[in-house]
């Protein structure tokens, strides 16, 4: 047998999977965007895309994992044949583009996490700290903690590293996060907060803004689609479910979002005066987090308590994401020969090189976000051009409706995967690539060298796509052991 | 709080994580018998 390693129960699967999808966009995006497009109303469509497009592709990365156990390099060239190596090399370098500036992320939620710990007096002015800390050289020593302590539980293997260091993790964040939202419940004008979250507007639910928005945070907080499940799924046992664990996977992720924003949003509508509190939900992920909490959790009773609370779930969702990253980069290696303690060495070095542009400016910082957080959604339709090549039906009955599903699958899952889940892919790009000529940078969209540009993401997909179709036969080569 | 959050509120929480602890129960209880099974037929 080519690996031997194993999830050893199916607990520990789960929790590593809801490890993997519980990340920092549940509690840093999740609030901001639903408070910004309608409250109930986006919950609706949220809810909806959590079955069109997040499910599915999750089933699909268990059902590819188990089935060819490879990494996405491998895995895409036993699956769909040697010529679409290319593909799964995609999948995985976009994610591992993500790990480098992720960990970076880790980094600053430690950081905070301590500052809060210690009773740092500089909270008291968050604006001059964020900047004071970002401009300095402070994160390069948070991202070089962060991959190094992500790397070793990876050295670890799955049983000794994944498995136990989820197994605190998960539960720990789902206590941490309940703590929080019973303070944020419990403060005077949280009933407003909770009013903001909860009720629909109407003429935003029928607004396709509210529709495209709903369905960008559905692929991007599940995970699904980043093939980090795929990774987790090549330690699966032969006899293990794939349907049940998909639906636990991406109801427990969604479930960690709706607490965050419990958390997130009374606590700034029992804080702040209703304009400053708008002004807090579309400061962005960062300025909300690094900026806006802070200040809010000096101006409520027991506020430092709960603001280490608050960063210390921040840092447990991040580091259990990352966990997934690193697993996935280090399955490419070892599938190419290494052993697991050569390829984490190659592996955390190269992250924390390759993070240093972004732990060091926040203009890199936010072009790799934009790039390849959008890079997902290729990766995502990669996925769903798996399975339509294979044969949706094909792959529902013999790889996923399989011996050990706890759930089978119906029908409407090839109807989803050939046409709903191509349909949101373009649907996705267009608009994404639309915001970028109309709204962000309307003048340099071209430009590969401008922050949020179109022609930054052309550049840089394009860059990767070219080399990794040079390098197609030499990456199966090394990859595939032909059986 | 206004009754269309109210009821908005319940019906997300009910679906969301009522829907999470629904698939949790079931996957314990598919296990709880796969044990029993193991148990049964020790050899298969």
């Amino acid at each position: 047998m080519r690996q031997t390693e194993l999830f050893s129960t199916r607990w520990a699967l789960i929790l590593a999977a809801l490890g993997m999808a519980v990340g920092t966009g549940n509690i840093w995006r999740f609030p901001r965007i639903v408070a910004q497009n309608g409250g109930g109303s986006f919950l609706i469509p949220w809810l909806i895309f959590l079955f069109l497009w997040s499910i599915p592709l999750l089933i699909i990365e268990f059902a590819i994992g188990k089935e060819t156990r490879y990494g996405t390099v491998g895995a895409f060239g036993k699956f769909l044949g040697r010529k679409y190596t290319w593909m799964g090399a995609f999948v995985g370098f976009c994610t591992m583009a993500i790990m480098f500036y992720y960990s970076v992320v880790m980094g600053w939620c430690v950081k905070y996490f301590l500052a809060a710990l210690f009773g740092d007096g500089g909270l008291g002015q968050p604006q001059t700290y964020w900047d004071g800390f970002t401009s300095s050289y402070e994160p390069v020593l948070f991202h070089l903690i962060a991959i190094a302590a992500g790397s070793f539980v990876i050295y670890k293997g799955v049983a000794g590293g994944i498995e136990r260091a989820n197994r605190i993790l998960i539960p720990s964040l789902f206590v941490l996060l309940v703590a929080a939202a019973v303070r944020a419940l419990t403060l005077p004008g949280a009933l407003t907060g909770l009013e903001f979250l909860f009720r629909p507007e109407l003429d935003k639910l029928f607004h396709y803004k509210t529709w495209l928005e709903a369905l960008s945070q559905s692929a991007w907080s599940t995970g699904a689609g980043w093939g980090l499940i795929l990774t987790y799924a090549v330690y699966m046992k032969k006899r293990e479910d794939i349907v049940l664990n998909s639906f636990i996977a991406g109801l427990g992720n969604n479930s960690a979002s709706l607490l965050a924003g419990i958390v997130i949003l009374p606590t700034i509508f029992a804080v702040l005066p209703y304009q400053e509190a708008m002004q807090a939900v579309d400061s962005g992920n960062t300025g909300l987090t690094f900026i806006w909490i802070p200040a809010l959790f000096q101006k409520m009773p027991l506020g430092g308590f709960f603001m280490m609370v608050f960063f210390l779930a921040l840092t447990f969702a991040a580091v259990s994401s990352l966990l997934a990253m690193i697993e996935l980069a280090t399955r490419i290696f070892m599938d190419a020969g290494l052993q697991r303690s050569q390829a984490i060495v190659f592996v955390g070095i190269t992250a924390f090189v390759l993070g240093l542009p972004s732990a060091l400016s926040l203009d890199f910082f936010n072009n790799q976000d934009w790039a390849w957080g959008l890079g997902l959604i290729v990766s995502g339709m990669f996925f769903a051009f798996a399975v339509i090549r294979y044969g949706p039906e094909r792959a529902r009955t013999r790889l996923i409706n399989a011996e050990g599903n706890d759930l089978n699958v119906g029908t409407w899952f090839n109807v989803v995967v050939t046409y709903l889940i191509p349909l949101e892919f373009v649907v996705l790009l267009i608009w994404w690539f639309w915001q970028a000529i109309a709204a962000y940078d309307p003048e340099g969209w071209w430009n590969p060298f401008r922050t949020y540009s179109m022609g930054t993401c052309v550049f840089q997909w394009g860059l990767a796509l070219l080399i990794f179709g040079l390098l197609n036969n030499w990456l199966y080569r090394k990859t595939v052991t032909e059986d | 709080m206004s009754a269309t959050a109210i009821v908005t509120m319940i019906i997300i929480l009910s679906l969301v994580w009522g829907g999470f602890v629904v698939m949790l129960r079931l996957a314990i209880k598919k296990e709880a018998a796969k044990a029993f099974n193991r148990e049964q037929n020790p050899g298969a």
